[in-house]
């Protein structure tokens, strides 16, 4: 497993097995993206019991009991199923999917990218109506930047925005 | 060790205890069921049995839920004990330090999909059939465990409509880990059953734990 | 030159106890102030007819693109929060309607057409739908609370910080779309009828039972369902289930 860094967005590419260690960071990626030849078990992570706990934050209790209790190694399809990856190309092309990630990353705002992952991530442990009002805080923040504005802009010249984090 | 009332029998094949409703063709949840339930699994936690399967006898069910003549007769004043029946019932399985394992074998409806939800995890039969038929029938059940164990959007559409979910797509969504032809569904169940069984068991019970409870809300830090 | 006749953007049906709103500002469906007003007004007679089911759809190549830019760029900050608020006012309508909603895609949902989508109860898929948060795109959060919920955080953490466009073979199998159909109205129809035909009340406890439950512990949200079941165990609807059950036919439900 490769885990690339792309605009502060963390992307696991799971070509072969992945296990143990790699199944404990794979679950800390923002992006999680498989070849068909990947497999996945959670045997010999270093702390199961946090380990179980980030998997049913992440994929709820089913896919996540499924995967530990008997400790089984799933495919690349079963995977997918889980919620375990979000994304399943062919092996041969897990390189150039890795490449097109990194570049539509590099191309999009950093100040919404970090805002979005914040906002998506600190939603599980929010009600529905606070998980409401951080995002519209987030975006009362954002629209004010110089990025939206440039995009707004480029959208309307029908050009490609660029953005400089401000 | 082998144990057996009027609706239920139970007995341990080697490490894994095996718990059947038998009261077919529809298993419907009855006292003798939920009493059943909870000694068996008093006695497996007692012989230090590691994994537990729960299933229905016959074929046309796994449990067909909650008894409609019984519930009809109930007063505002026996309410309140019927449903402490059935929450025992359920938290025994949820609180019970092993995994337990549903094989559900045919249809899982209302109490009998809440029986098949509170168990760690399913394999299903072809025949496997869930519904979360509160809607059908004027009531609210398995909303809270459809909840935690899928996301709402699946969840949702499961409880509003209260349609029948056949097995092929009971694996798609997650609520069913594999689907295998009728007559290889105990041996499915107790595949997974001996995998759980063989690892050690203070792990598997601390994983159980964890699994149960990652949902509950974070503790927020005491005020200092 | 003399003013345009105000564009109707939303027809409103009602067949039974099952209502049809379908969105016409095209090309694009865009949330204008017009298509809100129109979808809460018609949402508020949907809710006074008490309708047990109500279906969005749309006839057009866009479903729901999301918001005008236009409208968007001439907003002061003392005006976000209102304009997010406008938005928000049709997707918690949407959310809160007693009955179920179904959002029948069959084009683009995009932006705050994708949220228009998430705000429903259920989603179906007909081939040509298209889903995309492209809000990140314009430098913007949106979608990040309902999508998590919805299909939960890898796949809002993926479309999201992405952008990218999900075709309706994907969304399915990633959760967003119960189906994918050929005929996206006749299934979107088959499950208003499936679920209009549920006893109401049963259909608006598990509705209000999973926000309330959203964020309690186990044993609280195990003891709020069971008030719940003890309170419609004595409504005359389930009663009236009980007995066409024992008579072996359809059951009649009048949400009392």
């Amino acid at each position: 497993m490769e885990i690339v860094e792309a605009a502060g967005i963390n992307v696991a590419l799971v070509a072969g097995r992945c296990a143990g260690a790699d199944f404990a960071r794979l679950l800390e990626a923002d992006l999680r993206i498989a070849g068909d030849g990947a497999t996945f078990s959670a045997g010999g992570v270093a702390d199961p019991v946090a380990c179980a706990v980030r998997l049913t934050r992440l994929l709820g209790e089913a896919a996540a009991k499924e995967l530990l209790l008997a400790d089984r190694t799933a495919d690349a399809a079963n995977a997918l199923r889980l919620g375990l990856v979000t994304r399943v190309v062919p092996g041969s092309a897990l390189g150039e999917t890795a490449r097109d990630v990194a570049e539509r990353l590099r191309a999009l705002p950093p100040l919404a990218l970090s805002a979005v992952r914040d906002a998506v991530r600190a939603a599980r442990a929010l009600t529905p109506g606070d998980a409401l009002a951080l995002e519209h805080e987030h975006f009362r923040r954002l629209i004010a930047t110089q990025d939206h504005k440039a995009a707004v802009a480029a959208f309307f010249a029908r050009r490609e925005p660029a953005f400089t984090g401000q | 060790m082998t144990g057996s009332n009027a609706h239920t029998r139970w007995w341990a094949d080697g490490a894994v205890g095996v718990i059947v409703l038998d009261n077919p063709p529809m298993n419907v949840l009855s006292d003798d069921n939920r009493r059943g339930i909870r000694e068996a699994l008093a006695e497996f936690r007692g012989a230090g049995t590691r994994a537990v399967v729960l299933t229905g006898a016959g074929d046309r069910a796994f449990c067909g839920g909650a008894d409609l003549k019984e519930e009809e007769e109930l007063t505002t004043e026996t309410v309140g004990k019927f449903l402490q029946r059935g929450d025992e019932t359920f938290r025994a399985l949820r609180e019970y330090e092993r995994p337990i394992v549903a094989a559900v074998n045919g249809w899982a409806m209302g109490g009998g999909l809440v029986l098949a939800l509170w168990c760690d995890v399913r394999v299903g039969s072809t025949r496997a059939k869930l519904g979360a038929v509160g809607v059908k029938v004027g009531l609210m059940a398995s909303n809270v465990q459809l909840s935690r164990l899928l996301f709402e959007g699946r969840a949702r559409d499961l409880l509003l409509t209260g349609r029948t979910v056949e097995a092929d797509e009971a694996h798609r969504l997650g609520l069913l880990s594999s689907v295998v032809a009728p007559e290889r569904l105990m041996d499915e169940a107790m595949a997974w059953a001996r995998d759980i069984a063989i690892r050690p068991p203070d792990l598997v019970a601390a994983l159980k734990q964890a699994l149960n409870t990652a949902l509950d809300p974070i503790a927020e830090p005491a005020p200092r | 030159m003399s003013h345009p006749a105000p564009a109707v953007t939303v027809h409103a049906a009602v067949d039974g106890a099952i209502g049809t709103l379908t969105l016409d500002a095209p090309p694009l469906n865009l949330l204008s102030d017009a298509l809100r007003a129109a979808l809460l007004e018609a949402l508020d007679e949907f809710k006074a007819r008490r309708l047990r089911a109500v279906i969005v759809r749309s006839g057009g190549r866009a479903f729901c693109a999301g918001a005008d830019l236009r409208d968007e760029v001439k907003l002061t900050p003392e005006q976000v929060q209102a304009f997010l608020d406008a938005d928000e006012a049709v997707f918690s309508a949407l959310a809160g309607f007693p009955g179920a909603t179904l959002a029948a895609v069959d084009g683009y949902a995009y932006g705050g057409g994708f949220e228009l989508a998430l705000a429903c109860d259920i989603r179906v898929a007909g081939r040509a739908a298209r889903f995309a948060g492209v809000g990140v795109k314009l430098g913007l959060t949106v979608s990040t609370a309902r999508l998590a919920r919805v299909a939960g955080e890898g796949v809002a953490l993926d479309l999201l910080l992405t952008g990218r466009v999900v075709e309706a073979h994907e969304a399915h199998v990633l959760g967003l779309v119960s189906s994918v159909t050929d005929d996206v109205d006749t299934e979107a129809r088959r499950l208003a009828d499936v679920v209009a035909s549920r006893a109401p009340l049963s259909v608006q406890a598990n509705k209000a039972g999973l926000r309330h439950c959203a964020r309690l512990p186990l044993a609280e949200a195990v003891a709020y369902e069971r008030g719940e079941w003890a309170r419609l165990q004595r409504t005359g609807d389930h009663k009236e289930a009980v007995k066409a059950f024992f008579a072996k036919r359809p059951p009649v439900f009048t949400g009392e």
